[in-house]
């Protein structure tokens, strides 16, 4: 199907396994939503599942996205800022894979946070690089080719110029949506914004899915419009255990348990050989995880962040 | 103990002098931008006594919360609790680019003379490519260290960690010294302070180096130059750090309780224990607000 087609239905819904199978494919670019919470962690575990080859993964700073397929062998490549669990710990995988080569070797490529969300902006305003004031001078810059520094053609002192981000496919999550791909955050948005419209094909995987009326109560909630978007799937409770603004707080303990875990190769083995190909989708997750877990992190959150909608 | 008026506490720990030591580098109605742990602890104990009107900022583009609960990261719901503004991520940087963040918080593995910082990878006998350890990378730290007017850098005070050169520049300080800024271009002023569990340094006006300003009680100077790999110059008027007032203390074991980030108490938090602590922070936190 061609590309306009997709982006002009008026009926995105599938199912997980449909989107990801549908877009991902073996040797292709991707990029993932979220920022230290909000992370797109039941897409992570369905791509596991499901063993595509050979990505490279462009992002800001991804967790599971990043370390989980880092550890499979599925990356071959990063395009990042950063790689870790924030307050839970580092990457036991990142440090395997750089460190000894296991499973294998992964090309780097390192930038900053706010450079690779401008190279989604340059992504997404379909030129061909933005500028900035970042990287200059450090060894970032030093050790990444893809990073040129110029002198200021009107004058000034040097700048950085880094190339647009241009995923062939963006899983992102967000609070709700409409079935036509109107996608609408609640909390902050990191990135989203820009990887959504950057990539080829987008997928947008969300708490709810709601009527278009609905949307139109608070338009200026939407941080993707319909044209953008390909696929719309609802996956409630997709960010656990991380946290997601207005619907549910941060597992922090059931992460030290994974942590636990992942820390050697054969641990990380374990971990998916129960979550995530001991579970046959997102379902048997929080089955595992346990409904009444889930909804007491969705209870206490209300009780500090109420939303309008 | 007392001294101007205020009352120290009487036993407290390290963690919590830290917190507080963080807490004074920051002035009432800056706009900062905090990372996680305790520099933010610090910037909330801030806006909880000589800095009511300070902006907290963080990368996921959470503006001016004042969360009822810790803040479990730089992207945790607490950071849009109460917030003036939610934006993307690449808005808050840029505004922290055009001028308007007054301090940003950073850390690292290692730290130079210059205040050059490498959250990137230790080198060992090994190259970047092939690390002895590798770190997580820059994240934000990159642009906070370029754009933010000024920084303040927490360390763990280590000969390996306080280096002549570090391995790799992830976040830059003065470079290789006056001038270096300049000619980049960058927006912000450098760093402005190192705080490490002994000492307190500050860097000097003409040569950018990073010299001894204060030790924290119970440590002397010499003690600190061990565990520094550079000839570190000391402070004619060096100053020994005060404890957290009572006040600080307080605050701090309000918004902590549970030692997360001043006793390292995440490892052994269960589920049951953490929904308690949320439960019973929204009520204790919001009174101090109040």
């Amino acid at each position: 199907m061609k590309e306009e087609d997709t982006k002009k239905s008026l009926d995105k819904r599938m199912t997980l396994k449909k989107a990801i199978s549908k877009y991902i494919f073996d040797g292709c670019s991707v990029a993932f939503s979220g920022m230290g919470g909000e992370q797109v962690v039941a897409p992570t575990y369905e791509i596991v599942r499901q063993g595509q080859k050979n990505l490279t993964l462009m992002g800001d700073s991804p967790c599971e996205v990043g370390d989980y397929l880092v550890g499979t062998g599925q990356l071959k490549r990063v395009e990042v800022a950063w790689l870790a669990f924030a307050v839970a710990g580092v990457s036991p995988n990142y440090r395997r894979a750089v460190e000894q080569g296991v499973p294998h070797k992964i090309e780097v490529r390192e930038f900053s946070n706010y450079t690779m969300g401008l190279r989604f902006l340059a992504g997404a305003m379909g030129l061909p690089f933005m500028v900035t004031r970042s990287l200059a001078g450090t060894s970032v810059e030093k050790y990444n080719d893809m990073i040129k520094v110029i002198d200021d053609p009107y004058g000034g002192a040097k700048v950085a110029l880094v190339p647009a981000a241009k995923p062939d496919v963006a899983i992102i999550h967000a609070n709700r949506a409409d079935i036509l791909g109107n996608t609408q955050f609640i909390g902050f948005s990191s990135n989203a914004e820009n990887i959504a419209r950057a990539a080829t094909r987008t997928i947008v995987t969300c708490e709810k899915i709601v009527s278009t009326d609905e949307i139109k109560k608070v338009p200026t909630f939407t941080t993707v419009p319909q044209y953008v978007v390909d696929a719309v799937v609802e996956v409630p409770f997709c960010s656990h255990p991380w946290n997601m603004p207005y619907a549910y707080a941060y597992d922090i303990p059931f992460h030290m348990k994974m942590m636990a875990e992942i820390d050697t190769a054969d641990g990380f083995k374990r971990w998916l050989d129960e979550w995530a190909f001991g579970c046959k989708d997102h379902d048997e997750y929080c089955e595992k995880v346990g409904w009444a877990r889930l909804k007491k992190l969705a209870q206490i959150e209300r009780k500090f962040c109420k939303s309008i909608v | 103990m007392s001294t101007n008026g205020k009352k120290y506490a009487e036993d407290y720990t390290l963690q919590e002098l830290l917190v507080a030591a963080a807490g004074r580098e920051i002035r009432d109605r800056e706009v900062v931008f905090v990372g996680v742990g305790i520099p933010c602890l610090g910037a909330l104990v801030a806006k909880l006594t000589h800095a009511p009107n300070v902006i907290l900022a963080v990368e996921s583009g959470c503006i001016g919360p004042t969360p009822y609960r810790l803040m479990l990261g730089i992207g945790d719901n607490a950071c849009g609790e109460n917030a003036i503004c939610i934006t993307s991520l690449w808005r808050a940087f840029s505004d922290q680019q055009r001028g308007y963040f007054d301090m940003g918080m950073l850390g690292g593995a290692q730290v130079d003379k210059y205040g050059n910082l490498n959250s990137t990878a230790i080198f060992g006998a090994g190259t970047y490519e092939k690390p002895k350890t590798r770190l997580p990378g820059s994240g934000g730290a990159n642009d906070i260290a370029i754009s933010a007017k000024r920084t303040l850098i927490m360390m763990n005070q280590q000969k390996r960690r306080f280096l002549e050169k570090v391995d790799f520049i992830t976040s830059p300080g003065y470079l290789d010294g006056p001038g270096c800024r300049e000619k980049y271009g960058y927006p912000g002023g450098g760093p402005s302070v190192i705080i490490s569990n002994m000492a307190i340094f500050r860097f000097h006006e003409k040569t950018k180096e990073a010299y001894l300003d204060s030790v924290h009680p119970g440590v002397t100077a010499e003690a600190v130059r061990k565990e520094v790999s550079w000839d570190l110059k000391v402070s004619p008027d060096l100053k020994t750090t005060p404890p957290p007032t009572k006040e600080e203390a307080d605050i701090i074991r309000t918004l902590d309780s549970q030692k997360i980030y001043t006793g390292g108490g995440l490892k052994n938090l269960t589920f049951e224990n953490y929904i308690k602590m949320l439960n019973s922070s929204h009520a204790r936190i919001k009174g101090m607000f109040a």
